[in-house]
């Protein structure tokens, strides 16, 4: 547990004062033990495709992987 | 501890624990192997990465920023280029730009798998690595020069040969790798060159094949079709090792093992098929026929042949019998090394469980018994009655992509499209269809004689050039040679090609990947060698052939790449320089080019071959009906390959061949060859009367009761003709302009297709006739087929008990040796201990110059190896992973890296036969032109093959020559 | 649904590595970086066989666990993705997979800055802008957001590898087990699902969650 927290005080530390030199830019922002720290990504159905309709995308899905099974077409 | 966890971190320490056991503790698999070995390789490549990584190609597509969902995408389908299976893959292109491959999941062929070469057909996108514009050889270095120079500068030295030493001192090599229209139309313009010396692949992949089961019971091609596997209920693979040669095959496989197929392989090494094999049997190299004949001592003694079966529909099996019977089990094991009770088991197996089918490839064809060993594989299933059989058959898969086209319609030396040959009728035919003069095409030709008479083979243009003169039956030797479209490292000879390109006046690569002859070329030469681009098959459109003779229409992906020109577009450029471009093209439309180039039109050649090609049923394919097809994948059964409602309705998937008559004429195809259980009009058929009617006496014809499933003649009957038509009184169903046509003319020869439709439409009949299969095929040089050792035997003691052919002189117009020099090497054996034989990697085709080039390919086969068992290799000090000589009785010398495994037995060695760009322990990068070497290079093992060529075909042997191996 | 999983076949994988190139096709992954490989036991000898092996996208996946920025995160499905922009390309993944599935570009080229980790997303892309040029660049392709599945397993030869809501591959798998008349012998099933004792008990868990 010592060595972790040592090391997100280093990432810290590196992060605001010592790579902004470089140009480099800040990678963490705040840090919380176990949780997910990255840029919020958007569920597969959020899209012009889906338009947020989550069952029409479990759908094709579904569909889709029905192509792997080729006794759908072949008895 | 540095986990947030601690119990999933004991966890994940186990796993990872016990996974690395399980794969540690494994013998150590090729590619562990060559990534451990080719790290040098993989660096230098990755240099070669940067021009067109991810930013590169995704700018210069313009199309990242929204790869999804926009509006101006088209979706292409085509086919994969890289074998014979036929997988379907849609492109999709933006803005001109090959942007994404998908899977097509409704054709009946792949249902959207690919291996790993069809996965990666979007790198032709790229195509970096290729020759992007013409280029000339100018004191030993390429240089770049324009199209217009290229065509002058070869145009005019091909001319002044012409004129010196006539047009047979010219050679052609054609290729499997064209669509079915450029494969046609380069027989037709070598025909108007004046001269018959052309081929293509197909020479050294079937062509055994294809003459030893044409001439069993009528064509020479795979009766059955990937699909029609399912059925089987054994299979027998034996010199084929679908797994990395047809991947996607296995998928059909798999699947009818799945539901009960038995799997026996057997072949010298043990392959991937085999490990997905019930039954592995190891044999020697070069002993198929004992080993057939040994299970058919078994099937005879134990009674199980279908004798109802022979007795209607086979002739000549008692001779064949009569030799069988002397193969007693022990003589089978002393000559193959296969002990008895294995022998016994297979033929149990596919006895036992029929339909049993039985896969071929290279294994059996590349032989100086090429063309006996498959006709031992006919007698067996004939034997079996597994013929004409839905699940039986012998599915013999072919190579490249369009190499059963190219064997069909294109620049065979031996014969004119559709295997009408090269009597004066069958120019007569040919030259009606082209709109020609037949006295026209005579003048091109130095005399009748040589018009008539087939062509040099590919496999051996190189004593073309270098036989004393008064040994070869033309006038002059070869001075110039044209590659368009095959690799040079696929003949045999190589160190004794080098020769002859170097004796050379003109050496002509078209290929969009010539860099192999490029570099052999540049290695021996200073001038005299031209490179010009042609595109791939995504950079136009037109119909292939896949192996089970369906026919598939590719559309344009994407524009000709770099300075590329379609082989079509090159053609008629050279027959305009050559001054015979309106006779090349009365039939056929002239479109303009982005480059204002004339480009033939491909459905208009696809319609010449549809009004010509009779004989094998090339007629009924028209271009509407097969993009119907290639729309509506879906509706067709994948068992049966027939559509099931729809806009094609009752018709087999690519119409495969014979589709008889004209398209009007509705003729579904043929899934299996020879099938009596169905309606001629429904695909059915039988045994084709093409030898006659009668021998010694004996009638040749089928007997009562075995003809089609409703035909008006059920009993055996000749091929039709006007007479036979008039004779059966059905001559007036004829429409009076079909009268006019077909006076005096066969079925193969009428050009209005009203002999085919009278018979088959109205009275259920074949227009080729009924007959039995010929287990004796007397027109042969060994009849029954008789075991001989190789001409480099590793058995000395059976060299003399079975020795092979007396040499011949004249033969495909050059002396060629077998006996003297089998005498000869007879003991050379003590040199050179080892069997080489060779084989196919999954990720490379062929020569591998086109493959090679394509990183996601060449990065999974670094380098170039050779399989040597442990007990061979701790015999020479060879450890695994070390680099090793392979020397043959040539004296030429590969340096290869060494797999030490015992997927070979002991005695024979292994080598793929991809690779080229390495001359005897040199890499050749030098000689290639700039920019246009493959990524992956290393010897070619034929650097090192030896002579050796079947008496029917000039097949050349690749698969039992010997070598001797020790550490480098 | 249920979470979405790969299932490699070894009575079916030929070992061709159509998953390979169909997943640097797809991706347009750099030589020397696998997402996918496929892995052969007893090469050679009777026994053979193949697997193709990637990210198996655990359901309690030890590369999250390790993390020492907490750069990974699992989707709704299952996937387990991370964010690259945080990735300091320690190596902790690397040692803590099962399965050997993260890599390490070397080099400038896309994936590779500073070494970052890559691999393989389900064909999921990753934390930017659905379908954009920067998700691709750096994460590959989203073909889930497009209600298609893994290149990998859509165009393998013979249908060896499945991937997709766990489910439906369970499903499609087990009637062709059902067909041999053999037992599971599907390789990874225990990692990836866990043993029958783990299974109930996670039921269990989620019952008792209810």
């Amino acid at each position: 547990m010592k060595a972790k927290s040592l090391i997100s005080v280093l990432v810290l530390v590196a992060g605001s004062i010592g790579l902004s030199a470089c140009g480099e830019v800040p990678q963490v922002t705040t840090y919380e033990q176990g949780k997910y720290q990255g840029k919020a990504d958007a569920q597969p159905w959020d899209n012009p495709t889906f338009k947020g309709d989550k069952a029409a995308w479990e759908k094709a899905v579904k569909n889709r992987a029905r192509n792997q099974h080729e006794y759908n077409r072949i008895q | 501890m540095l986990t947030k966890k601690a119990a999933v971190a004991a966890g994940a320490g186990r796993r990872l624990r016990n996974a690395a056991a399980r794969i540690v503790g494994q013998t150590m698999d090729r590619r562990a192997f060559l990534k451990r070995s080719g790290l040098g390789v993989g660096a230098g490549a990755i240099a070669t990465q940067l021009p067109y990584n991810l930013i590169g190609s995704a700018e210069a597509a313009n199309t990242a920023e929204k790869r999804t969902g926009s509006g101006n995408e088209e979706v292409r389908r085509t086919i994969c280029t890289h074998c014979s299976v036929g997988c379907a893959a849609d492109a999709v292109v933006k803005n001109g730009v090959w942007v994404r491959q998908e899977a097509v999941f409704d054709s009946p062929i792949n249902l959207g798998a690919h291996c790993a070469k069809g996965a990666a057909l979007r790198e032709h996108g790229h195509g970096e690595h290729r020759l992007k514009y013409p280029m000339k050889l100018v004191d030993g270095k390429y240089q770049k020069i324009s199209w217009e120079q290229a065509l002058n500068e070869v145009g005019d030295r091909l001319l002044k040969i012409r004129e010196e030493s006539g047009p047979d001192a010219t050679y052609w090599i054609g290729s499997s790798k064209h669509n079915n229209e450029q494969a046609y139309l380069l027989r037709k313009f070598v025909s108007f060159w004046g001269t018959n010396n052309c081929d293509h692949q197909a020479r050294i992949c079937h062509s055994t094949t294809v003459a030893g089961v044409a001439n069993t019971w009528g064509y020479g091609a795979m009766t059955n079709s990937y699909n029609d596997m399912q059925n089987a209920k054994a299979a027998l693979y034996i010199g084929s090792n679908a797994a990395e040669a047809h991947p996607v095959s296995m998928l059909h496989l798999l699947h009818a093992k799945e539901n009960g197929c038995k799997v026996v392989v057997v072949d010298p090494r043990f392959t991937r098929t085999a490990a997905k094999g019930d039954y592995y049997v190891r044999i020697r190299s070069g002993t198929d026929i004992p080993f057939i004949w040994g299970m058919l001592y078994h099937i005879f003694q134990n009674g199980w042949e279908d004798k109802a079966y022979i007795q209607a529909r086979v002739y000549g099996l008692d001779k064949v019998k009569e030799e069988v019977m002397k193969w007693t089990p022990d003589k089978v094991t002393e000559v193959t090394g296969i002990p008895e009770e294995q022998v016994f088991k297979t033929a149990e197996i596919l006895a036992k469980n029929r339909p049993s089918t039985v896969v071929w490839c290279m294994g059996q064809t590349q032989h100086t018994v090429g063309n006996a060993n498959v006709r031992a594989m006919c007698i067996l299933q004939l034997v079996l009655g597994n013929v004409g059989v839905s699940g039986g058959g012998t599915n013999i898969f072919r190579g490249h992509d369009n190499v059963q086209g190219a064997t069909d319609v294109g620049p065979n030396p031996d014969s004119l499209p559709g295997y009408y040959g090269l009597a004066a009728g069958s120019w007569k035919h040919w030259a009606s269809v082209w709109g020609v003069d037949y006295e026209w095409i005579k003048g091109r030709y130095v005399s009748q004689a040589m018009m008539e008479k087939s062509g040099i083979t590919v496999s051996r243009w190189i004593d073309g050039v270098l036989e004393n003169n008064e040994l070869i039956d033309q006038d002059s030797n070869l001075r110039a040679v044209v590659y368009w479209g095959h690799a040079p490292n696929s003949q045999t000879r190589g160190a004794e090609m080098v020769e002859a390109m170097m004796k050379l006046d003109t050496l002509v690569v078209i290929d969009p990947y010539p860099s192999a002859t490029a570099a052999m070329a540049a290695m021996v030469r200073k001038d005299g060698v031209y490179l010009l681009p042609a595109s791939t098959q995504f950079e136009t459109y037109g119909s292939c052939t896949a192996s089970n003779r369906s026919i598939q229409w590719r559309e344009k992906v994407i524009e000709p790449l770099f300075e590329s020109k379609p082989d079509h577009t090159i053609m008629y450029a050279f027959a305009k320089k050559f001054g015979f471009a309106d006779e090349l093209v009365k039939n056929i439309k002239l479109e303009k080019d982005a480059q204002g180039w004339d480009e033939p039109n491909i459905e208009d050649i696809l319609r010449e071959i549809n009004r010509g090609t009779w004989t094998i049923g090339y007629t009924g394919q028209s271009p509407e009906r097969l993009k119907l097809h290639m729309k509506n994948m879906h509706t067709f059964d994948v068992k049966t390959l027939k559509a099931v409602g729809g806009p094609c309705d009752g018709e087999y998937f690519g119409l495969p061949w014979p589709c008889f008559g004209t398209p009007e004429m509705k003729h579904p195809g043929t899934p299996n060859l020879y099938d009596t259980s169905k309606h001629v009009m429904d695909g059915g058929g039988n045994f084709r009367a093409n030898f006659g009617v009668e021998r010694n006496g004996e009638s040749l014809l089928a007997e009562d009761g075995s003809a089609s499933k409703g035909a008006d003649l059920q009993m055996g009957y000749p091929e039709f003709d006007h007479v036979l038509l008039k004779k059966l009184g059905w001559w007036d169903e004829l429409t009076e302009a079909e009268k006019v046509a077909a006076e005096g003319k066969n079925w193969k020869t009428d050009p209005s297709g009203g002999i085919i439709r009278v018979a088959m439409k109205n009275h259920g009949c074949h227009p080729f006739g009924n007959a039995k299969a010929r287990a004796l095929v007397w027109n042969f040089p060994d009849p029954v087929p008789l075991h001989r050792e190789p001409i480099y035997s590793p058995r000395p003691d059976l060299v003399e008990k079975y020795p092979t052919h007396d040499d011949k002189m004249a033969f495909w117009r050059l002396p060629t040796l077998y006996k003297s020099l089998q005498t000869k090497v007879k003991d050379i054996s003590r040199e050179y201990p080892l069997v080489m034989t060779s084989g196919r990697l999954v990720e490379y085709e062929g020569g591998g110059e086109e493959t090679r080039s394509n990183p996601w390919l060449a990065e999974l086969q670094q380098e170039m190896f050779c399989e040597v068992n442990p007990k061979d290799a701790n015999d020479q000090g060879i450890r695994n992973g070390d680099y090793m000589w392979v020397e043959s009785p040539t004296k030429a010398r590969l340096k290869v890296r060494a797999q030490v495994t015992p997927r070979v037995g002991p005695g024979t060695v292994f080598l793929p036969f991809h690779f080229s760009g390495w001359w005897q322990g040199e890499d050749m990068l030098k000689y290639y032109p700039d920019g246009a070497a493959p990524i992956v290079r290393g010897e070619a093992i034929n650097t090192a093959t030896t002579y050796g060529y079947d008496p029917v075909t000039m097949m050349q042997e690749t698969k039992t020559t010997l070598c001797r191996v020790m550490k480098a | 649904m249920g979470r979405m999983k790969f299932l490699c076949d070894a009575e079916r994988c030929i070992e061709c590595n159509g998953c390979v190139t169909a997943c640097k096709n797809e991706n347009e992954v750099p030589w020397g970086v696998n997402r996918r490989r496929v892995v052969t036991m007893n090469d050679g000898v009777p026994g053979e066989r193949s697997i193709s092996v990637a990210c198996m996208h655990c359901s309690d996946a030890p590369c999250m666990a390790v993390c020492p920025t907490n750069c990974f995160y699992k989707t709704e499905e299952g996937v387990v993705l991370h964010d690259k922009d945080l990735c300091i390309g320690c190596g902790y993944c690397f040692f803590a997979c099962p399965f050997g599935a993260p890599q390490f570009p070397n080099g400038p080229a896309a994936f590779g800055d500073r070494g970052k980790m890559d691999k393989c997303t389900f064909c999921a892309g990753g934390p930017e802008e659905t379908g954009s040029k920067a998700e691709y660049e750096k994460y590959g392709s989203n073909r889930i957001a497009e209600g298609k599945l893994p290149a990998c397993a859509e165009m393998c030869s013979t249908k060896a590898l499945l991937a997709g809501d766990s489910s439906t591959v369970s499903d499609i798998f087990r009637d062709r087990v059902l067909r041999r008349g053999k037992g599971l012998e599907a390789w990874g099933w225990m990692t990836a699902y866990g043993s029958g004792d783990q299974q109930r008990e996670q039921k269990r868990e989620r019952e008792g969650q209810k």
